[in-house]
């Protein structure tokens, strides 16, 4: 009976004391309080909510380009990439996402997000002493050159006129090109998609990257090839016989 | 002690003499104790009513003690409820407590209806007794209703809206119903305000003097007797039969059957201390601000099953049920002792009595159920912020890519998943290549169709061709994609090589 | 007690004194509950007269008609009219301005034709869609797919010096255009 009542005696003090030395499981916490949706101002949360999407978990790539390549951040700067995510780019599937372009998100929370892609994935001196070309092309573009240069470095393996290959699809394709900037163009043509194989303007050619001048030239060359009317899926030339 | 005891008991019983020559109520109350009970009656079944009004007590005490912080006032509920979860000591705890103790009442409600219903305990003479009971539970919904709408968060508020828009539908009184339940045009401080007045005074009243009336029939019919099959209740015999047998077989209330209803009642107010201390409060969610969007409201526990009800009715259908069903169900439960007030008490001989419980809690289950994941909802934020899979990212051509990017800008992924991520409320496209060719896919996203919107005013022939190159990937890998047999024949077997390409292994 | 005080009913034809002063207290207080019942009465119903000065029928001004980009829909916020001081933050709404073409706008209200619950407008599929039972709408507000049964509600609007405003003043709710149709005054949005 002794050994009973203190073993029970035991049981409720111990029950209290739990109770009241660490904070009860239910008690609620005082950060985990919800927040207007126009106060998020935690950068994995509105990335995840707003980027990762197309940009995939955590910037490792999606269907669009990886945002957490450093390669990509070494060559563009801040204030492109939050141009980019404030106003989408028109045309594409880049959609603004700043109250000011139609989107749901304050200026602060674009702000957030293109500085938390920097300060979480920029690898300083990654590029260094490779002297990389500029993110947005400064010099004049010619598109005959650019056949030559494609020749030289991407015909390997999208095929001779960008038809597809043994290892690269089709990107003269007429709906792709009609969905993509020339500055989405330029942008791949110099990071490559590192996560699906496709190497940076270095690599396409081991030991002998591309200059500025020749990317200007390959993308002008691409360029050239966008249709009047693209993807109608009808047209004869879907269903040449072979 | 002893000594201290005989000084004292003489006085104590003195203070009670004095007492009750004035109030006159022991004799009652020992009456109402000792009132002998059929021995059967002494059961685990028999403990839901006297713990439904523990709950009920309960919930009394831990609202009065809220009552003392919260503020009914649209424009402070939602920081008094703040102040109430962080800074009054223990304030959190009792909201909690409220807030179990409202989801285990109306569960003890149920669970009471459900058994007096098998048992037959609604038979004559107890009529009455079920219909302030129908009542009862009536004002147990009223409560949690009203209960929700003061924890004035944004699911208040938009459930407010829903209720606004539910009343607007009865015909012609519709829009008076409707400033009435708001107490104006629009949600706003005089509707905290009324629905403070009903959760706090108006409804506990009609529920006190309810249960008042309850359990003064409950003393003065007696307890119902454990249903044997094969006595059947008449009107004419049933009395003296029951008198009989508590006189053969009866025993006093106190103690011989209420130690059950105690050690029951102590469990339940346990339990729901201990849902308190391990799970919190309910809420509050985000502030109650109308110009907050972003916003999927739910309703509480005990109403989901009217939130998936609402979402999955055929629109022809939904006003005319919902002004009519409810009507029908209470009409039905009134009506209930009337129809089968004598005959058989068992549940053993009444097989469609034990059908329809169980089918009523199977749907009410498969419902509530449905509405923990509302797979009608559209996810509002998939598009931008569920990853398209790897697997359907590897292996892709870049005009496949542009059309998984399209498939994502398109808000498509907000009604249809991809690797179990995305809304639900269109079929998962994992595998929608085996079912659609190329020639149904660009139908269904051009013109829609099946209760999905048509995108052919804003999806450009380059979208269309990118996405369509897209969802053709979309098949498991020991399955080939649908074909169209027709054209294979009139164009070749590789016509269908459209502009997209076949999916490839490399990028 | 004596044997006279004793009430005898004595036939149905002659009322006793006791009995007529019973009838005409109960008489009295019927007088007095009817007075009691008519403020109470009219109390209770104030919510349903279109209260507060009827201001709900007045303009809500949402902005510079420049401020909404032509062929865009943008969310606006208004207050309205009736403000007292216990509401809060409820008394700030949103509603969805599409800008058609110069002058002409639809001004959308944020709650869904269904049950109410707040639309979100997604631009880049042109559709609007409602986060609690699917209800889906085009640009123009009309049904796309899901339980509403009819388009958007859209609040009456006018164009005066460059500015836009709205009447808003009332909960649009799906009953209110069952009620135009039996002849009362249809609200503010329809």
């Amino acid at each position: 009976m002794n050994r009973f009542r203190s073993l029970g005696t035991a049981a409720v003090l111990s029950l209290l004391l739990s109770a009241c030395s660490s904070t009860p499981p239910g008690q609620p916490q005082k950060d985990a309080e919800p927040v207007a949706p126009s106060q998020v101002m935690k950068f994995t949360t509105l990335y995840a909510q707003n980027c990762s999407g197309c940009h995939g978990a955590q910037g490792r790539g999606g269907a669009a380009i990886a945002l957490a390549d450093p390669v990509y951040l070494a060559i563009v700067d801040q204030a492109s990439v939050r141009k980019v995510i404030a106003n989408g780019v028109h045309g594409t599937t880049m959609p603004g996402f700043a109250e000011s372009a139609g989107g749901m998100l304050t200026d602060k929370q674009v702000d957030a997000i293109t500085s938390g892609i920097f300060s979480n994935w920029v690898r300083k001196g990654i590029l260094d002493g490779s002297n990389p070309p500029s993110y947005a092309a400064k010099t004049a573009a010619n598109a005959a050159n650019g056949k030559l240069a494609y020749r030289t470095y991407c015909a390997s393996c999208h095929g001779p006129e960008g038809e597809g290959g043994r290892k690269g699809s089709a990107i003269t394709n007429d709906s792709f090109l009609a969905l993509v900037s020339d500055q989405g163009l330029r942008t791949i043509v110099i990071t490559g998609r590192p996560e699906l194989g496709a190497p940076d303007w270095r690599g396409n050619v081991p030991g002998k990257p591309m200059t500025d001048q020749e990317i200007t030239d390959v993308v002008a060359w691409l360029a050239s090839r966008r249709v009047q009317n693209p993807g109608q899926p009808y047209s004869a030339s879907n269903y040449a016989q072979p | 002690m002893r000594i201290m005891n005989a000084k004292i008991g003489p006085a104590v019983a003195k203070i009670g003499e004095w007492f009750d020559r004035r109030l006159q109520l022991a004799a009652p109350i020992r009456e109402a104790a000792e009132h002998p009970v059929p021995r059967k009656t002494a059961s685990w079944f028999y403990v839901f009513g006297s713990a439904a009004l523990t709950v009920f007590l309960l919930q009394v005490v831990t609202g009065i003690l809220l009552a003392l912080i919260y503020v009914p006032s649209a424009g402070q509920a939602w920081s008094s409820l703040q102040a109430l979860n962080h800074d009054v000591a223990l304030g959190w705890f009792i909201r909690a407590m409220h807030g179990w103790g409202s989801n285990f009442m109306v569960a003890i409600v149920l669970i009471h209806m459900v058994q007096v219903f098998l048992f037959g305990a609604y038979k004559f003479p107890r009529e009455l007794t079920w219909i302030i009971g129908v009542f009862l539970l009536l004002m147990t919904l009223g409560m949690a209703f009203s209960g929700q709408v003061l924890r004035f968060d944004q699911d208040a508020y938009w459930g407010l809206g829903i209720g606004a828009s539910i009343s607007s539908r009865v015909p012609i009184i519709g829009p008076a119903a409707v400033k009435l339940l708001l107490g104006g045009p629009i949600i706003a401080g005089a509707t905290l305000s009324r629905f403070f007045a009903l959760h706090v005074f108006v409804i506990p009243g009609m529920l006190i003097a309810f249960v008042g009336l309850h359990l003064l029939m409950v003393l003065k019919l007696g307890i119902n007797e454990w249903p044997m099959p094969g006595r059947i209740v008449k009107r004419a015999t049933y009395e003296r039969e029951y008198h009989e047998l508590t006189k053969q077989d009866g025993a006093p209330f106190v103690p011989y059957a209420i130690w059950k209803d105690m050690f029951f009642t102590a469990f339940i107010i346990l339990a729901i201390a201990a849902c308190a201390f391990y799970f919190g409060p309910f809420g509050p969610t985000g502030q109650p601000d109308p110009t907050i969007i972003q916003t999927a409201p739910k309703p509480d526990y005990f109403f989901l099953w009217l939130y998936a009800l609402l979402s999955l009715l055929p629109p022809s259908m939904e006003t005319p049920f919902l002004l009519i069903a409810p009507v029908l169900v209470i009409l039905a439960l009134i009506l209930l002792p009337f129809l089968s007030g004598e005959g058989e008490k068992s549940w053993k001989r009444r097989p469609i009595a034990v059908l329809t419980v169980l089918l009523i809690a199977i749907t009410l289950g498969t419902f509530t159920r449905l509405a923990q994941f509302a797979p009608w909802s559209p996810h509002m934020n998939a598009w931008s912020g569920d990853p398209v899979p790897d697997r359907f990212v590897h292996g892709t051509t870049a005009l496949q890519r542009q059309g998984a990017l399209v498939f994502q800008f398109k808000q498509c992924r907000n009604c249809h998943s991809l690797g179990n991520t995305g809304g639900q409320r269109g079929p998962a496209l994992d595998s929608v290549a085996v079912r659609l060719t190329h020639d149904q896919l660009i139908r269904q996203v051009i013109q829609g169709g099946g209760n999905m919107p048509a995108y052919g005013n804003n999806l450009s022939p380059a979208e269309t061709t990118a996405l369509v190159a897209f969802l053709e990937t979309l098949h498991p890998a020991g399955q080939s994609p649908a074909r169209d047999a027709a054209r294979d024949i009139a164009l070749g077997d590789s016509s269908q090589k459209t502009s997209g390409g076949p999916r490839r292994d490399k990028r | 007690m004596s044997t006279k005080t004793v009430l005898v009913p004595s036939s149905d034809a002659t009322i006793s004194r006791r009995g007529f002063f019973m009838k005409l207290g109960i008489l009295f207080n019927g007088f007095a509950a009817l007075v009691l019942a008519v403020p109470v009465v009219g109390f209770l119903l104030s919510s349903i007269t279109r209260g507060r000065g009827n201001s709900y029928l007045a303009w809500v001004p949402l902005g510079r008609i420049d401020e909404f980009p032509e062929g865009q829909t943008r969310l606006a916020t208004f207050r309205n009219l009736n403000v007292m001081p216990t509401d809060g933050k409820t008394v700030d709404t949103a509603c969805w301005v599409r800008r058609v073409a110069g002058e002409t706008f639809q001004v959308f209200a944020i709650n869904c034709a269904h049950l109410g619950c707040p639309v979100r407008w997604f631009p880049q599929s042109g559709l609007f869609m409602c986060p609690c039972h699917g209800g889906a709408y085009y640009r123009d507000g009309a049904r796309a797919s899901g339980p509403p049964e009819r388009g958007l509600f859209q609040y009456p609007y006018k164009v005066e010096n460059g500015l836009i405003s709205i009447q808003a003043g009332e909960l649009p709710t799906p009953g209110a255009a069952i009620a135009s149709l039996t002849g009362e005054k249809p609200p503010c949005a329809s």
